[in-house]
Order: structure tokens, then C-alpha cells, then sequence
């Protein structure tokens, strides 16, 4: 009796341990990704689908199947890192290595997966139809980055963001003020701050560009009972009350 | 007398050949062949060209949607005619006499994935749908946190479901990948595998590859197909896995001895997996399974070996006990949750038929869509109809014994029980869900059960639609009307999934509680504000859009309640703030408010601005309501930009 085929499955611990190191040692988004999506959705439940010997009469089944059992053990292997403390990039390494492994070293049996090609069959490719299918994924993909264009490029509302920070407590006696600009050009700004309800700060003429953002570090000086400190914008050229905030300096 | 009988009969006459007509419509004949006369292999022209259509008109979409983004009234004509590109010449073809199996397969995938493309566009760097904020909130917290069953605010019983967000964490931390991109990656991956489990599901129970595809195609005009189930949210996953333990134990039928315990073996891991994914699929499964068991021990055609008749028994054990038992571990509230959706969805229902107390919600009236739409919707809707009047019989007729073929008499061999696959008898019968799913659509309360139950309805829909166009519409000799009407209507069928899918498919300029059309600029960088100012993990309240975008990327602790059984609208409801709120407020956990003045300059396109369930929909809310905190001793104004206001509520808890 001949024995069983298991390079699959040798295959599958070296992409495993693959995957293992490339985690442990390389920051390549790129090289992680090749690695560990095929890990997570298509090997792993290969594996299984070999360990418990299930048969599939085609290649579209076979996929579907592994796909399927791939999912099966990622929850389950989440489960499993969640009892042992370790959801971590390692662990979950590690987790794919360990099942990898387990099925390599799984005694023989009935592994026999049936693999008739019934994908795309023999398939007599022409160079216009390679073309056409490449064409295709560059059509797809430029649309996509068009629509991720579009949608940076979208500005339905002009703003400026205001606000004012009470004293944190690593920091007290210090509230925060900060202005930044999401207009369409460069703004002039002034800026009274009143601490219940008597003038304390002004700041004159503030241009911020759009993007930019203007913070500053009040020191105020604390009480035995909580103040109030308010702060209002102004805009000059249309000589109006802009925005304005507010926040509790508490006392000591 | 022989002359009153004489007229009798020539008034029954008429009657007669009419009755005869339409049972010669929706008759149990068996006309057409399913099967295949072209064998393999695909024709790899048709492929590539259709791979070109599809991403011309993928390209003409997004400039729809870009052309929806400026306000340019030409984005319905770009998005429609895109839509139209990518859908109809795949569903011709897919429809199509005498295409390879596997050629019909790719195309169905292809067309898949290009719907799934078409939602993705809408957003194409970030979640924009309600419940991907709620899954995306736990993904981040399972991510950051790496411990299961963190609570979540905004979905608590997300928390007992966990699956989605550990095979995407499991990505995530693999890769480096944002959550964003493994679950777009993910995604594509179950689209993908949902429409080849529904295939191989629909091929290994009616035995033909077209009879298989045209199933699928109607699957596709299920009204959750394109945006539903296509995102990030935890019955995406869950149906994947529903799909594929159906097509596993089809496909385990005939199998014997140890295959057979192998294929038990998957069924029992994929049915595991379910348990822990989504509660209603997990339910779904279990009353199919258990149904498919009654069904065979009721059957009196006894050629199921006893080991089958086993198997099929356990299947059906395992999954009712494994989702019981998960409910009973993890203490989720399955019935707290579910229950008074459907409680509220039948008593409108019947209130409506019986003409008796409707709630008051209803007298709201849907959200509309443009007329073009609704006509694609009703027309699909009439075609689904006309498929199941003439596929429903045949579709039993085709699981009855083959001695029973003439006339009516495989019903009659039905009805007395005797029939071959107990899968087609279930599923024909669950293809009468349709008309309830519609009847609830129709209904605002309702909507949601009907919209859920068009995902497990459609399974059988597809099958009896199919059914319908092999074996009445196209026949033996399709070639003419009888060939192109059928595929033209099966088109129609999947744009009508499209229509249906979503108000507002083309993206557009912001609109007021309307989620995904309320998600723009502004809103995200407010919510990315307060995690970079008042860092994450502040507990904040807010109308719903802003909630969802707090928990999202400002990853905020984002409540619906100040306090036990005071839902926020309360607090942001009237011009003061009545001494009521002002205790609960006081006697809350929250932090911050969010305010956005937004709200007040249109009515809410989904007729709420906090829940469903709030007591004052169709009151407009007034600047003057969002406006009172400024007035509120103990409150603050931390952060203003015009539009939203973020105010410190601590001071009324003595906190600065």
C-alpha cells in the first residue's frame, strides 16, 4: 500500500513557521500579508479538511470547504488564546504553527482528498484575453483608487474646530486652548478668555492657515472654590462672535 | 331540465378551460432539461470579456458615486448605467443554455464580487454602515484589549458573538493591516465562498450545474445581498458558514462509513463555529437541520440507509444543542434582544391586515426612494412572483418518485409522503416565506423582520425560481422569447437586489439621521478630536450617527442611556432641561454630550435621530433643545466647530 502524500502538509508547516518569523522579526506589511492571509482563510483549513480526511470531488469544493474550515479554526484558536492569555501576534503565530504541525504529525489514515479539476479546465488562453483580464484589474483598480480620490477631495462643510481643556490633573493650573482651521483659505482671528466672567487673555489677530491648528497652555491661578473660564472667538473681518467654549477650573 | 343543463355547461365550460390554463401554469410538468450540453472547458473569450465589462462598469460607478460626492446631477445616469454594465450582460451569460459549469461558476463569483466592489465604493477607506461601526468597535477593543467579551454599549449581545471579530483580529495581528483592510479583505473572501457554497449546495440537490447558477442569480436579488450581508457585521459571517454546513451535508448524503463520519466531523466544526458567530443563523441552521431529520423520518420512500437516517439525526442535535448551549455559557439575552423586534413587527402586521391598533411609528411613513427604484424593486418582485407561481409544484415534482410522473400525480405522491430528497420538499416549502417577507416590508415596524427573513427565504426562492424558467419558462426548445425573456428577467431580478439593498445607493452630500449619508469629514474628524484631545475611553452620548462615529474612530465609550432606562433622547428633547434629566444626568457615569446642530435643519430621513423606538419621532428637533446645556450650571462647552458642540458634563457630578 503506498503511502500517504503529506507534502501539502509539510508545505503548510513551512508556511507556518514562515509566517512565524516573518511576524517575529519583519515590520513588511507586504511580506506579512502575503504570508499570513492565506494562513488564516486557506491553509488552516486545508489541514483540517487532511486531518480528518474529508473528501471533495472538486476543486471549487475543495476551496469553499477550506475556506470554511479555516474560519472554524481561527475561532477556535481564538478561543483558545483568549484561555491562555496570548491574542498576540505571536500567539496567533504560534496557534497556526501548532495546528500545522499537529496534522504533519498526525498518524496516516484515510488522507485521500480527491482533487478532479473542475475549476477552469484546461483552459486555452489567447495573449487578447490575458490582455483583456489584465486590462480588467487595472480598469478595477484605478476605479477604486478614483473613488478613494473622490472621496479625500470632499469637503461639504468649511469649519473651524474650537476648544478649551480644563487642568489635567498631572498638569493643574494649565488650561488648554486650541483652534484649527478646516476653511477654504487662511482665516483672521481674535481671542478674549475670561475667568468668571472677568477679562484674563487676549489674543489679537491669529491667522491660521487651513490644516494648521494653534494651541496654547493658559496658566491659571486656582482658588479655593472652582472658576469658570470661558473663552470666545472672534472673527474681524465680519466683526461677529465666532465660537465659544468653556471649562470648570477647580479649586483647591 | 335538459335545457338548464345544457346552459349550465356552457357556462362551466369557460370557467373550466380557464382553471385548466392555469393549472397548465403552475402544474407540476417537468418540461425542460437541466442539464448541460456543453462540457468543459469555459470559454476563456466570454470570461474576458466579461471581466472588461464588469470593471468598465465598476469605473462608471465610482464616478457616480464622485459625481454624487460634488452634487453633479449626472450620478444617477453614471451609477445606473454602471450598475446596469456590470450586472446585466454576467446574468445573460450566467443564464445562458450550454455554458460550462465552471465558466458559470467564475461568472457568478465575478458578478459577486463586483456588488460587493459596488458597496464598497460608497466608502472606500472607511466603514459606513450602522452595524460595521458596532462590529468595528469590538474589533478595535478585542485588537487593543486581547481578551474576549468586552462589553459593547451599542450591541451588548455582539459581545457572546465574537467570531467575526477574531477572524479578523487574527488578520490583523498577522499582517499589520488596519481593521479597515482585513475586513475588506475578509469580505471578499466570503463573497466569494458564499456564492460557491450556494452553487455546490443547489448543484448536489437538484443535480444540475445550470439549474444551480440560475439559483444563485435569484439568490442575488435578495434585498440583503448587495450591502446586508455584504458587511462588516457578524451575519456576513455567519451566513458563509450556514451556506457551506448546507452544502457539506448535501453533498454527504450518499457517503458511507468513514467519509461520511469525516464530513460529520467538518458539519460538527462549521456548526461549532456558528454557535459563537450569530444567534438568528445559529437558529436558522437549527431549524433546518431539525426539519430535514422530521422530514425523513416522516417520509415513507425508505431508501435512506439507517446510518444516513443516524447521521442526519445527530446533525440535527448538534446543531439545536450547540447554539442552546453557547446561549446558556455565555449568558447572552437571545430573546431580550430578538423578541421585541418580532413582538412589535407582528402586531403592526396584524394590526394593519385586521385593521386594529397600529403603533404610532407607523403612521410615520417609510423613507421613500426615487421613483425609478421602487419601479425596478416592484417589477423584480413581480418576476420572483411569477417564478414561484410556475416553479412551485415542478419544484416538488422534481423530488417525487420517479413512477409518479404523470399529471398531478407526484403532488398527490408528495402529499401522501413519498419523495426523494427531503432538502428540495424543505426548501420549496420555506420559498413560501417570500410573500411574508414582502408583507412584512411593507410595514415600517416590521421591516426588519422581513428584511431578515428575505436572507434565509431566498435560499428556497432561488431553488423554485430556477425551477420555474428550466421547466415551464424556457422548456425543452428554448430559443427565442423563451431563451432571452427568462435571462432578462433573471437580470431584472438582481438589479431589483440592488435597488432594494439601500435607500440611497449613489453617495451624495451629508443628509440628516440618515447613517451611511450622514457619515462625512466633519463628523470623523470631530470624533478623531476627542481622541486626540481628551484621549479614548471617555463615556459619551450623543444622536445616533455621532455615536457610532465616537465609538469608531474616536474610540469612545459610547452609551444609548444616561442611565438605566433613560435613553439619551430624553436628555436632548425639550427646550429646558427638566429636573428628571437634570438628576439622571447627574447621577450618570457620562463625561461628555455631543451636539450637533446639523439635526435641526431637516427632518431625519430614517424618522429618528436617537433610536427606533424614541417617543417623540416626527417631532423636528430645535436648535433651542440642542442649545439648553449652555445654560446648565455644572456644564461646560469643551469643544464648538459651528456645527457639533462636545459638552463636559462632569461638573454636574462634582468633576471638573
Amino acid at each position: 500500500m503506498a503511502r500517504p502524500d503529506k507534502r501539502d502538509l509539510l508545505g503548510a508547516c513551512i508556511w507556518a513557521g514562515a509566517t512565524l518569523a516573518a511576524v517575529a522579526v519583519s515590520d513588511s506589511m507586504l511580506l506579512r500579508t502575503i504570508l499570513g492571509v492565506p494562513m488564516v482563510l486557506l491553509i488552516s483549513g486545508h489541514i483540517v479538511l487532511r486531518a480528518i480526511g474529508v473528501r471533495t470531488t472538486s476543486l471549487s469544493e475543495h476551496l469553499a470547504y477550506s475556506i470554511g474550515a479555516s474560519l472554524a479554526v481561527t475561532v477556535a484558536g481564538g478561543f483558545v488564546l483568549n484561555a491562555i492569555g496570548s491574542l498576540t501576534s505571536l500567539g496567533w503565530a504560534f496557534w497556526y504553527l501548532a495546528v500545522a504541525t499537529a496534522a504533519m504529525l498526525r498518524p496516516a489514515g484515510n488522507d485521500a482528498v480527491a482533487s478532479k479539476p473542475a475549476w477552469l479546465g484546461p483552459l486555452q488562453i489567447r495573449p487578447w484575453q490575458g490582455a483583456a483580464v489584465a486590462l480588467a484589474m487595472l480598469v478595477a483598480t484605478g476605479a477604486y483608487a478614483l473613488a478613494i480620490h473622490d472621496q479625500a477631495a470632499e469637503r461639504q462643510f468649511k469649519y473651524t474646530e474650537f476648544w478649551m481643556l480644563p487642568p489635567a490633573s498631572s498638569d493643574p493650573g494649565q488650561l488648554v486652548i486650541g483652534v484649527r482651521s478646516a476653511e477654504t483659505q487662511a482665516q483672521q482671528y481674535d481671542l478674549d478668555i475670561t475667568l468668571d466672567g472677568k477679562p484674563f487673555a487676549v489674543f489679537r489677530s491669529l491667522t491660521i492657515a487651513p490644516g494648521d491648528t494653534w494651541v496654547r497652555k493658559i496658566p491659571v491661578p486656582i482658588l479655593t472654590t472652582k472658576q469658570l473660564a470661558e473663552a470666545r472667538l472672534y472673527r474681524p473681518a465680519d466683526n461677529k462672535l465666532y465660537r465659544r467654549v468653556s471649562a470648570l477650573v477647580p479649586g483647591t | 331540465m335538459t335545457r338548464v343543463h345544457s346552459n349550465a355547461d356552457i357556462a362551466v365550460i369557460p370557467v373550466r378551460s380557464w382553471l385548466q390554463s392555469c393549472l397548465a401554469v403552475i402544474g407540476p410538468d417537468l418540461r425542460g432539461s437541466s442539464a448541460d450540453a456543453t462540457p468543459e472547458p469555459a470559454n476563456p473569450g466570454w470570461i474576458a470579456t466579461l471581466c472588461l465589462v464588469v470593471a468598465m462598469g465598476l469605473l462608471l460607478i465610482v464616478a457616480g458615486h464622485g459625481a454624487g460626492r460634488r452634487g453633479d446631477a449626472v450620478a444617477p445616469l453614471l451609477f445606473w448605467s454602471g450598475v446596469v454594465l456590470a450586472v446585466v450582460p454576467t446574468s445573460l451569460r450566467i443564464a445562458w443554455p450550454n455554458v460550462a459549469r465552471s465558466e458559470r461558476l467564475f461568472v457568478l463569483i465575478l458578478l459577486a464580487e463586483a456588488l460587493l466592489y459596488l458597496k464598497t465604493v460608497y466608502s472606500p477607506t472607511g466603514f459606513a454602515h450602522h452595524d460595521e461601526f458596532l462590529h468595528w468597535a469590538s474589533a478595535e477593543d478585542l485588537a487593543t484589549g486581547h481578551r474576549l467579551f468586552l462589553s459593547n454599549p451599542l450591541l451588548p449581545i455582539a459581545s457572546a458573538y465574537p467570531a467575526l471579530e477574531i477572524v479578523t483580529t487574527a488578520i490583523v495581528k498577522l499582517t499589520g493591516l488596519s481593521i479597515f483592510a482585513a475586513a475588506s479583505i475578509l469580505l471578499a473572501v466570503l463573497k466569494g465562498t458564499l456564492m460557491a457554497a450556494l452553487f455546490l449546495f443547489y448543484e448536489r440537490i437538484t443535480g444540475s450545474a445550470r439549474i444551480a447558477a440560475l439559483a444563485c442569480l435569484t439568490y442575488m436579488g435578495c434585498s440583503t445581498f448587495v450591502v446586508f450581508e455584504s458587511g462588516f457585521s457578524y451575519e456576513s459571517l455567519g451566513f458563509v458558514l450556514c451556506m457551506l454546513i448546507l452544502a457539506v451535508e448535501a453533498a454527504s448524503k450518499d457517503l458511507v462509513g468513514r467519509e461520511k463520519s469525516a464530513a460529520l466531523g467538518l458539519i460538527a466544526l462549521l456548526l461549532a463555529s456558528l454557535a459563537v458567530t450569530h444567534h438568528l443563523t445559529a437558529a436558522f441552521v437549527a431549524i433546518y437541520l431539525g426539519m430535514l431529520a422530521a422530514l425523513e423520518a416522516l417520509r415513507r420512500d425508505v431508501s435512506l440507509r439507517l446510518e444516513a437516517r443516524i447521521a442526519m439525526g445527530l446533525t440535527a442535535v448538534l446543531a439545536i444543542t450547540l447554539p442552546l448551549l453557547w446561549v446558556m455559557a455565555s449568558g447572552s439575552s437571545f430573546t431580550g434582544y430578538v423578541g421585541p423586534v418580532i413582538e412589535t413587527g407582528f402586531k403592526t402586521l396584524m394590526g394593519k391586515i385586521f385593521g386594529t391598533g397600529i403603533p404610532p411609528s407607523e403612521h410615520l411613513g417609510a423613507p421613500s426612494q426615487p421613483l425609478g427604484m421602487r419601479l425596478t424593486t416592484l417589477l423584480a418582485i413581480l418576476l420572483l412572483s411569477l417564478g414561484l407561481a410556475t416553479g412551485f409544484f415542478r419544484s416538488l415534482a422534481m423530488t417525487a418518485p420517479p413512477y409518479l410522473h404523470a399529471g398531478w400525480l407526484p403532488i398527490h405522491g408528495i402529499l401522501k409522503r413519498r419523495w426523494r430528497d427531503s432538502r428540495v420538499v424543505l426548501l420549496t416549502v420555506l420559498a413560501c416565506g417570500f410573500p411574508i417577507s414582502i408583507a412584512f416590508r411593507l410595514t415600517v415596524n416590521g421591516w426588519q423582520i422581513g428584511n431578515r427573513m428575505g436572507t434565509f427565504v431566498f435560499i428556497g426562492v432561488g431553488l423554485v425560481v430556477a425551477v420555474g424558467i428550466i421547466h415551464f419558462w424556457q422548456g425543452r426548445a428554448s430559443r427565442g422569447w423563451r431563451l432571452i425573456g427568462p435571462c432578462a428577467a433573471l437580470a431584472v431580478i438582481v438589479l431589483g437586489g440592488v435597488t432594494a439593498a439601500s435607500l440611497e445607493p449613489i453617495r451624495g452630500p451629508y443628509k440628516v439621521a440618515s447613517d451611511s449619508q450622514s457619515i462625512e469629514h466633519m463628523g470623523i474628524e470631530t470624533a478623531r478630536w476627542t481622541k486626540e484631545w481628551l484621549g479614548p475611553g471617555n463615556r459619551f452620548t450623543g444622536d445616533r450617527v455621532n455615536r457610532l462615529l465616537l465609538a469608531g474612530y474616536g474610540r469612545q465609550d459610547v452609551r444609548t442611556k444616561i442611565s438605566e432606562g433613560i435613553f439619551a433622547a430624553r436628555a436632548f428633547r425639550h427646550d429646558k432641561l427638566g429636573s428628571d434629566e437634570l438628576y439622571a444626568l447627574a447621577r450618570s457615569d457620562l463625561d461628555y454630550l455631543v451636539v450637533d446642530l446639523r439635526l435641526t435643519t431637516a427632518p431625519p430621513v430614517l424618522g429618528f435621530y436617537f433610536e427606533p423606538w424614541e417617543s417623540e419621532q416626527g417631532t423636528r428637533l430645535t436648535a433651542a433643545e440642542l442649545l439648553k446645556f449652555n445654560d446648565v450650571k455644572g456644564v461646560t462647552r469643551t469643544y464648538d466647530n459651528g456645527y457639533l458642540i462636545i459638552y463636559n458634563v462632569r461638573g454636574l457630578h462634582g468633576a471638573p
